[in-house]
């Protein structure tokens, strides 16, 4: 079949680019740490050029659908004695990157903390380490996920989608992710694993685990011929890329289930276009994806249970409107009336008309409607 | 019933009495701080003026140990000073309001009026006599045991004995109702801070709890005393100004054994032993070249009859020229008596013509500060009093008139401070050093100002660092050397360094290990109560302070940025040191390089570049 082809030439495409982007990484950390060496060499104070992350240079780039640095970057010189510390996390960090690349071992944020122990660079705590990670992501311009280091995962997948290891001792080892009801956690095995093959037709995103569950339960996956995403909440940075690359290479439409207030409307938000913290990398965002639910109009439309909204939701509400994103649009709209009811909806509040009421009413009739959109 | 109500006059002891919370006896803890501040203040104020390097011994026992408190204690404070002669003992311990300073110099106390207090409180709450021993001429020891007649307002002596005894000096020890357990750290505290501002005296405590706290003196010389000086006008009320009338030398003479002996001399009649009726003859002879003050004595004489001896027993109490009554106290009976006298004798003129008093411009020019002639009868022209204007023939109203012009005049000059007795920079730097042994100190004298008509002087001293185990700022404050431990939060003192913004200069208020030592010395300091504890702020005070605390302040943060560049290079040194041989680990390995750049010369330089840049700021500051 057509489709079948074009879809292995992309896996193959994607292998090759993976491997050149590991060698590149590689060449790029060894070339930053040849500067440093001949510098030293020459009597001189080596320096890093980082690419300024604060507010003021952040930018909304309405061609990428994402928000991107701007042009400042700072300087951090090792000639400047409140600067030499945190230089020289930098540089352990490149060198470690460098090993976990090198050995493709894989490390969480927590483990980057105490690694560090071993060598006499000492962080204070594992938020001192996170920010060096940030600053390393935006030298090389490369998330942290390539060079090996991961965050605690809480995000799970389920659904026919067959996918081959690259990791370590798991070589060529393929898997389908339909074979295990809890779902298959989201770490870095997944994520850097080949994406063979599937049945599926469209990814469904939800922000929770326990309605998660209950569409595994309801056969979500073969009714709608889906894979079934647990984002946990925000979705962490390996499981948007993994939407990216379910979108990508597979050529699957993504949509998202969130709690009917403005923080699920966010959620939907950060996977279609990135979030700030993230602003200086690029490869995260899913910009066709699709929010289909629960809106604020929908709240009165399915007549579902309510709770008020508190002061703070009310103040994110306002917040987001200054958002160049929510300028228009559902996205407006949807945010506006959040303002006027000042109430919001969990999912569960479908439970209300029978447990599987939010399967066999709602979703069908969501998907149909977001076709349109 | 009758509608008149009945008024009692009430004795100086009764009122005190009635009115014990007001001098600082309102509770058994406060009591005994305010006892202990009392005895130990008159010794200090007692040697400091006989010029003694004072040596101070203070016990406090429990009478009944094993009671919880508060319980009776018995107080001693022991002093090497002048003593107090035998006779003059009754009366300064067992009356109140004994003895007349109208001068104005800096003393701790004022007329030794806390301490017959304390002894009143200690016979109110234990019923316990007062044991005084006291010996002035380094011969003889006299003893008392002695009662206070509260309605009377006079001495009972229960015993009296005298032992032969080399050692000089005055030895006092009451039984009172107090708290230790309550009052130990505040006694303490004022033991030890007493030892800071005056570090020439030796003080010494033995706690109820067995424990002996010795603070030796650090310097042997003593600061100058305070003279006597007049008062300034500005600094007078009505009550004062009649005090000074009662007071004035054309009034009757002090006939202390001095003044017998200036009798004598004037007579010729120094040698032998004369009656009565040898002195009158005589003194119908040589009467024109008498002085003044001799004359008014044998006036008292004649109405006496009595001879040199006789002179010697009694203490003239008032020459009362309505009644025609002279009254006296007598020291060989410790009585009262009365004696009439005869209008018609010409002696009577004399004492008459001496009570009257001198004219205006002569008492003004006399008996204050900073008045000559001149000013004196400018000031006449300007308050609309005839200058010839009799003095004791004034009345109350024309006090009150007199009173309030001498404040309002502009025309004299300000106060003289010739009669502070400030420690100096040197005795206080002294006890600073030694006490708190910081890193860094400075102290200033601040030349003498006035607050209406009192003249005061700031002395003030800063440390920083070193043995100081405070965290944040602890001010000493002191007054006429009595350290100041109660209500700090209301002091014009605590007000000034609270104002200051620290960060300026370059310390950290909140944890900086800093003490203030704040010393302020008036002939009258502006307490805000009665119980002595903390000053008001005058604005003249204030801006002393602050101009004192601002100078020591720009010094400290001299020392303060000094301290913070060695500190700063050391830590690059270190900081060098300790990261760039990992930058270079890190990047050898990352570049895939086999050895170490050779990044040593590297750290040498810096921390060497370090090391000058110290050291041209040092002869910046120097030159």
């Amino acid at each position: 079949m057509a489709k079948k082809q074009t879809k292995k030439e992309t896996k193959k495409q994607t292998k090759k680019e993976k491997i050149d982007k590991s060698k590149n990484l590689i060449s790029l950390l060894k070339k930053h740490g040849a500067q440093v060496y001949e510098d030293l060499e020459n009597g001189e104070f080596p320096k890093f050029s980082i690419p300024n992350r604060s507010i003021s240079n952040i930018i909304y780039d309405k061609k990428l659908r994402q928000y991107v640095l701007g042009t400042n970057t700072s300087l951090r010189s090792s000639r400047n004695s409140s600067q030499l510390r945190s230089f020289t996390q930098l540089l352990w960090l490149a060198f470690f990157a460098n090993k976990l690349t090198h050995e493709k071992k894989s490390s969480t944020l927590r483990d980057v903390y105490y690694s560090s122990q071993a060598f006499a660079v000492d962080f204070e705590d594992q938020g001192e380490s996170d920010n060096i990670i940030v600053d390393l992501e935006a030298v090389l311009s490369q998330p942290r996920e390539d060079f090996y280091v991961f965050p605690e995962e809480r995000s799970s997948i389920f659904g026919d989608l067959t996918i081959e290891y690259t990791i370590p001792g798991y070589e060529g080892k393929t898997q389908n992710l339909s074979s295990h009801p809890d779902g298959y956690a989201i770490g870095p095995s997944m994520t850097s694993a080949e994406l063979v093959d599937t049945s599926a037709e469209l990814v469904i995103a939800i922000e929770k685990g326990g309605l998660f569950t209950r569409f595994v339960e309801e056969q979500v996956d073969k009714k709608f011929k889906s894979i079934i995403i647990n984002t946990g909440g925000q979705a962490p940075r390996s499981t948007r890329t993994l939407l990216k690359r379910l979108h990508d290479e597979m050529s699957l439409p993504v949509v998202i289930l969130t709690d009917g207030d403005v923080y699920g409307e966010h959620i939907a938000m950060v996977i279609k276009s990135g979030s700030a913290n993230a602003a200086h990398l690029k490869g995260l965002t899913v910009p066709d994806a699709k929010w289909m639910g629960v809106w604020a109009t929908d709240i009165d439309k399915f007549k579902l249970p309510t709770i008020p909204m508190t002061e703070s939701d009310i103040k994110r509400c306002y917040d987001l409107l200054k958002d160049p994103r929510y300028q228009e649009g559902l996205w407006k709209r949807e945010l506006e009336v959040f303002i006027k009811i000042k109430r919001k909806a969990e999912l569960e509040a479908f439970s209300k008309y029978g447990l599987n009421n939010i399967t066999e009413k709602y979703l069908p009739k969501k998907l149909e409607e977001s076709k349109s959109f | 019933m009758s509608s008149k109500e009945q008024f009692n006059q009430i004795s100086p002891s009764e009122f005190f009495y009635r009115n014990r919370d007001l001098a600082g006896f309102s509770n058994p803890t406060r009591s005994l701080y305010t006892a202990v501040r009392e005895f130990v203040e008159n010794s200090l104020d007692a040697c400091d003026h006989s010029g003694i390097l004072p040596n101070i011994h203070m016990t406090i026992k429990a009478v009944d140990p094993e009671k919880p408190d508060p319980k009776q204690y018995i107080l001693t404070v022991k002093d090497n000073g002048p003593g107090i002669p035998s006779k003059h003992v009754p009366l300064a311990f067992g009356t109140v309001l004994y003895g007349s300073k109208f001068g104005l110099k800096q003393a701790r106390g004022m007329f030794g009026l806390g301490a017959t207090m304390a002894i009143l409180y200690g016979q109110i709450t234990t019923n316990k006599a007062v044991k005084v021993k006291s010996n002035a001429d380094g011969k003889t020891r006299f003893d008392y045991e002695m009662l206070l007649d509260i309605q009377k307002n006079k001495p009972v002596i229960l015993k009296k004995q005298e032992t032969s005894s080399s050692e000089k000096g005055l030895s006092v020890s009451i039984c009172l109702d107090g708290d230790y357990s309550k009052a130990g750290t505040k006694i303490r505290d004022y033991v030890y801070q007493t030892s800071l501002i005056t570090p020439y005296a030796t003080i010494s405590f033995d706690d109820p709890k067995g424990e002996k706290f010795h603070h030796k003196a650090i310097i042997r010389s003593m600061p100058p005393a305070p003279t006597i000086i007049a008062p300034h006008p500005y600094g007078i009320d009505v009550e004062t100004i009649r005090r000074m009338l009662v007071d004035t030398h054309y009034q009757i003479p002090n006939v202390d054994d001095k003044m017998i002996e200036k009798v004598r001399k004037e007579l010729g009649m120094s040698k032998k032993k004369f009656t009565y009726d040898e002195i009158m003859k005589k003194t119908e002879k040589k009467w024109k070249s008498l002085t003044r003050p001799v004359r008014v004595v044998i006036a008292l004489m004649s109405f006496l009859e009595a001879d040199f001896e006789k002179l010697q027993r009694i203490r003239i109490e008032d020459v009362d020229l309505r009644n025609n009554k002279l009254i006296y106290w007598d020291y060989s009976t410790s009585q009262t008596l009365v004696a009439d006298m005869d209008v018609e004798s010409h002696y009577y003129k004399q004492l008459a013509n001496t009570v009257q008093g001198e004219s205006l411009t002569h008492f003004l020019s006399k008996r204050f500060q900073r008045v000559g002639p001149t000013a004196a009868l400018e000031f006449c022209k300007f308050a609309k009093f005839k200058p010839e204007t009799r003095v004791g023939n004034m009345t109350d109203q024309e006090l009150v008139k007199l009173s309030d012009a001498l404040q309002t005049y502009e025309g004299f000059r300000s106060p003289d401070p010739t009669c502070l007795a400030p420690l100096g920079d040197g005795p206080l730097e002294k006890g600073i050093e030694r006490r708190f042994e910081p890193d860094f100190m400075a102290v200033v004298q601040r030349t003498a100002s006035a607050y209406s008509g009192f003249p005061f002087v700031i002395e003030m001293g800063i440390a920083y660092g070193g043995k100081i185990e405070t965290r944040g700022t602890t001010v000493y404050r002191f007054a006429n050397r009595i350290p100041l431990l109660y209500d700090e939060g209301s002091d014009v003192v605590l007000k000034v360094v609270k104002d200051t913004d620290w960060n300026r200069y370059k310390v950290k208020n909140d944890s900086a290990p800093m003490i203030i030592v704040s010393h302020i010395c008036s002939t009258r300091v502006p307490y805000k109560t009665v119980g002595k504890e903390n000053v008001a702020d005058r604005p003249e005070i204030e801006k002393e302070l602050r101009l004192a605390l601002q100078f020591l302040s720009r010094k400290l943060s001299g020392y303060m940025s000094k301290k913070g560049q060695a500190e700063m290079a050391k830590k690059r040194a270190n900081l060098y040191s300790k990261y760039l041989p990992l930058v270079a680990q890190f990047c050898t390995e990352l570049s895939g390089n086999k050895k170490e750049p050779n990044y040593k010369e590297m750290i040498k330089e810096e921390t060497a570049l370090t090391n000058s840049d110290g050291s041209i700021e040092e002869v910046k500051k120097n030159g």
